[in-house]
C-alpha cells in the first residue's frame, strides 16, 4: 500500500519509469521477434516442401548457404532406393537482381511443378508453364513495380512475371520459382541438380537409407539439421548485434526504474529512517522498494507489450519484407525479465536502505 | 510505580582518535511507569544522543540500557526492531509522518508491522486518533494538517502498539506556543492514563511545568540542578558559577550575560508585561505540577 502511494504521489514520475520501461520492453520484443521472423524466413522453403530431408552433395549441410551440385548418376540412384518413395529434385541459385537501379539477393529455386519444390501459396498467377516463364516473391515484385506479364531480366535472359508467391522474402532478399530447365539454361549447366527433396516410405529406417545415400557419394541430411545449420549461420550474422540491442534496452530499462525508484528512496530518506526509529525492519523497507519497481516494471511491461504487438502490426504493414514474430511464449520471458529488472532495479535503493541509521532521524 | 527504563554509566563516543566526540558521558538515569522525565539542556549537549541510547537506536560505547529488567543494550542488532516496535513510541521534532499516507494510515502502518491485519489496525488507528480529537482528520494527509494536529498524529503512531515507553525528542520545537502546550498535556495524559513513562527531550522552558522530573544535560553529563539556573530573560540555563548575578530584594537572579540583567532591570522598571519573577532554578523547577486537563 506504502509503495503504490508513494509511486501515485508522483505521477510524472511514475509514468516515466512506466515509459522507460515499456520503451525498453517495445525494443526488445520487436528486436527478438525481428529475430524469430527471420529465423522463420529462413525455414519457410524448406518447412513447407516436400520430404522430410535432403539428399545433398557430400559435405554440404545447409540449405542457403553454400551450393550444393548432385551428379545425374546419384539422382537416378536415389529414387530407386528401397525406402526411398518420392525424390524431388530441385536446382537452386543465389543472385543478384537489378532494377530500377535497385539490387536485391534473389534466391532462385528450379523445380519441376509436376513433381513440387515450388511456392506454396500463389498471391497471383499460376505456376510457370515454360521455361521462359518465373514466379516472383510478391512482396519483392511490388517494390520493384514489377507486375504480373512484365518481362524481368536475370543474368542475361528475360522471364516473363506469371505468377506472385506469398511468404517469400527472407533475410537476404526473396525467393523467386522457375522450371528446372530455365535454370539449366541460365546457369549454363544442363542435367544440373542441386537437391533431391526425400519422402521416405512409410517405416523405412532412416539410418540405413543414410547408408544407401553416403555409398552413393551424396549425404541425406534431415530438413531438421538443415534449417538447424541455416540459423546457426543467421546467428552468426544476427545474433551478436540483437543480442547486444537487447541488452542494451534491458540496461536501459533496469536503469529507468532504478533511477526513479532511487530518487523517490533518497526523498523519502528521513520517512524510511523514522520508520526504522520506528522499529520496521530492513526487511520490510526492501520490501516496499521492491514492490514500487515491481509495479513501475510490470505496468511498463505491460504497456510495453501492448505497444509491440501494434508496433509488431505497423511494421510488418508499412515493410511487408520484415515479418517479426511476437508469440507468447517470448511475451512472458519478457514480461519475467521485467521482474529481473525490478530486482536489479531495487538493489542501489535497498543499499541506500539499509545504510540507513535509526538514529538519524533524530539528527536535524 | 516501578523502574521502567534504567541505564547506567552509558558514554558514547562518535569517531576515533583527534576527532572524537564524547556526545554522553557516564550517564545513569532511570523512569518509572506514569512518570514523565524532562531531559533539558543547551543544543549540542547531547540529549538526542541520549536519547537514541535509552531507544535502542544507538548503541553506548560503555555502560548498559536496561528495559523491564532486560539489558537491550546487550541485544544483538537484528533483535532490536522488534524491540523499538513493540517497547518504544517514538516523536520527533519534525513530525515524520509518510506524506504519502493518511493520518489513519500513517497510524496504522505501525501496527501492521507487528503483524496485525489491516483492518484491525485501522480499527485501533482510529479510535486512538478519535482519543487524540482527530477523528475528523483521519483521512487527512499529513500536509493537509497543522502542526499541532501532525504532532498528535505522531503521538497515535507512537502508542498505536502499546509501548512502555514513549520518546520525544524537541516535540514542541515546530510548534506555536498553544500548540506546543496541548502537545506536553497530551503526553502528560498518556504518563499517567496509560500508565506508560514519557521521556521528552526540550530546550524549551514553557513545558518544564508538565514534567514530573527535569535533569540536565551539558557537555554530555547531568548536572547537578542545585548548581544550574535559567536566564529569566533569554531563557538559557546557566551555571551558577559563570553567571552574571543580581540580587533584589533578598532574591539572587543568574543571567547568561549582562544584557540580559539589563534587559530585566528595564523590563522591571518598565509598566509592560513584566515577567514573573523567578527565584532560582529549584521554584519553578519543582513547582506543583499543572493539573491535568481533560
Ligand atoms: N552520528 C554522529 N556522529 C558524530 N557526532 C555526532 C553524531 N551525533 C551527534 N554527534 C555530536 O554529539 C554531540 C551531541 O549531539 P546531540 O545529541 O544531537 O545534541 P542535542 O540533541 O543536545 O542538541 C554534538 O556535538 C554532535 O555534533
Ligand atoms: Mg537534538
Amino acid at each position: 500500500m506504502l509503495a503504490w502511494r508513494n509511486l501515485s504521489r508522483d505521477p510524472i514520475r511514475l509514468l516515466l519509469s512506466v515509459a522507460g520501461v515499456a520503451v525498453s520492453i517495445v525494443l526488445i520484443l520487436l528486436l527478438v521477434g525481428y529475430r524469430s521472423g527471420i529465423y522463420a524466413q529462413a525455414s519457410a522453403y524448406l518447412d513447407h516442401a516436400s520430404g522430410s530431408a535432403l539428399v545433398a552433395e557430400r559435405g554440404v549441410a545447409d540449405f542457403f548457404g553454400t551450393t550444393s551440385t548432385l551428379e545425374p548418376r546419384v539422382v537416378e540412384q536415389v529414387a530407386s532406393l528401397p525406402g526411398v518413395a518420392a525424390a524431388v529434385p530441385i536446382v537452386t541459385q543465389f543472385v543478384v537482381f537489378e532494377e530500377h537501379g535497385r539490387k536485391d539477393g534473389m534466391f532462385l529455386v528450379g523445380y519441376d511443378p509436376e513433381k513440387g519444390g515450388g511456392p506454396w501459396r500463389l498471391a497471383a498467377g499460376r505456376e510457370p508453364a515454360t521455361d521462359e516463364e518465373i514466379v516472383l516473391d510478391g512482396v519483392a515484385a511490388g517494390q520493384h513495380g514489377i507486375g504480373l506479364g512484365d518481362r524481368i531480366r536475370i543474368l542475361d535472359r528475360d522471364l516473363a512475371v506469371v505468377g506472385l508467391s506469398e511468404d517469400t522474402t527472407f533475410w537476404s532478399g526473396s525467393m523467386a520459382f522457375a522450371r528446372i530447365g530455365a535454370l539449366e539454361t541460365l546457369l549454363r549447366a544442363p542435367g544440373l541438380r542441386s537437391f533431391l527433396l526425400v519422402t521416405p516410405t512409410p517405416g523405412a529406417s532412416l539410418p540405413s537409407l543414410t547408408t544407401a545415400v553416403s555409398s552413393l557419394g551424396a549425404d541425406l541430411v534431415p530438413k531438421s539439421t538443415l534449417i538447424a545449420n541455416d540459423r546457426r549461420l543467421l546467428a552468426r550474422v544476427y545474433d551478436a548485434p540483437i543480442g547486444l540491442m537487447v541488452a542494451i534496452a534491458f540496461v536501459i530499462g533496469i536503469l529507468v526504474v532504478g533511477l526513479v525508484i532511487y530518487t523517490s528512496t533518497v526523498e523519502r530518506r528521513r520517512e524510511y529512517g523514522a520508520l526504522k526509529a520506528i522499529g520496521a525492519g530492513n526487511r520490510a523497507l526492501y520490501r516496499v522498494v521492491a514492490t514500487q519497481a515491481l509495479i513501475a516494471a510490470l505496468l511498463g511491461a505491460g504497456s510495453g507489450a501492448v505497444l509491440a504487438v501494434v508496433g509488431e502490426r505497423a511494421l510488418m504493414a508499412w515493410r511487408p519484407q520484415f515479418r517479426v514474430e511476437i508469440d507468447a511464449a517470448t511475451v512472458a520471458v519478457v514480461l519475467a525479465s521485467s521482474l529481473l529488472m525490478a530486482a536489479i532495479a531495487s538493489l542501489v535503493p535497498a543499499r541506500a536502505l539499509a545504510g540507513l541509521e535509526p538514529a538519524e532521524v533524530l539528527r536535524s | 510505580m516501578t523502574t521502567t527504563l534504567a541505564i547506567r554509566g552509558v558514554t558514547k563516543q562518535f569517531g576515533h582518535g583527534a576527532t572524537s566526540v564524547e556526545a554522553v558521558r557516564g550517564v545513569g538515569l532511570s523512569v518509572e511507569s506514569g512518570e514523565v522525565l524532562l531531559i533539558m539542556g543547551p543544543s549540542g549537549s547531547g540529549k538526542s544522543t541520549l536519547l537514541s541510547i535509552m531507544g535502542a537506536l544507538l548503541r553506548p560505547t560503555a555502560g548498559t540500557v536496561t528495559l523491564n529488567g532486560v539489558a537491550i543494550s546487550q541485544l544483538p542488532e537484528r533483535d532490536l526492531p522488534p524491540v523499538r516496535l513493540r517497547e518504544f513510541g517514538f516523536v520527533f521534532q519534525d513530525f515524520n509522518l509518510l506524506a504519502a499516507l493518511s493520518a489513519l494510515e500513517n497510524v496504522a502502518l505501525v501496527a501492521e508491522l507487528t503483524g496485525t491485519a489491516r483492518a484491525e489496525a485501522l480499527r485501533r488507528a482510529g479510535e486512538l486518533l478519535t482519543e487524540l480529537g482527530l477523528a475528523e482528520r483521519v483521512a487527512f494527509l499529513p500536509d493537509q494538517l497543522s502542526g499541532g494536529e501532525k504532532q498528535r498524529v505522531a503521538i497515535a503512531r507512537a502508542l498505536i502498539n502499546d509501548p512502555s515507553v514513549i520518546l520525544a525528542d524537541e516535540p514542541t520545537a515546530n510548534l506555536d506556543s498553544s500548540n506546543g502546550h496541548e502537545i506536553m498535556r497530551t503526553l502528560r495524559a498518556v504518563a499517567k492514563e496509560r500508565g506508560r513513562s514519557v521521556v521528552i527531550v526540550s530546550h524549551d522552558q514553557r513545558i518544564r511545568d508538565i514534567a514530573d522530573r527535569v535533569v540536565w544535560l551539558e557537555d554530555g553529563q547531568l548536572r547537578d540542578l542545585m548548581t544550574m539556573a535559567v536566564d529569566p530573560v533569554c531563557g538559557m540555563s546557566v551555571e551558577h558559577d559563570r553567571a552574571v548575578t543580581l540580587e533584589q530584594g533578598g532574591e539572587l537572579r543568574f543571567f547568561c550575560s549582562r544584557g540580559c540583567r539589563a534587559e530585566f532591570l528595564g523590563e522591571l522598571d518598565g509598566p509592560a508585561e513584566t515577567r514573573p519573577a523567578r527565584t532560582g532554578p529549584l521554584a519553578s523547577l519543582f513547582q506543583a505540577v499543572r493539573p491535568k486537563t481533560p
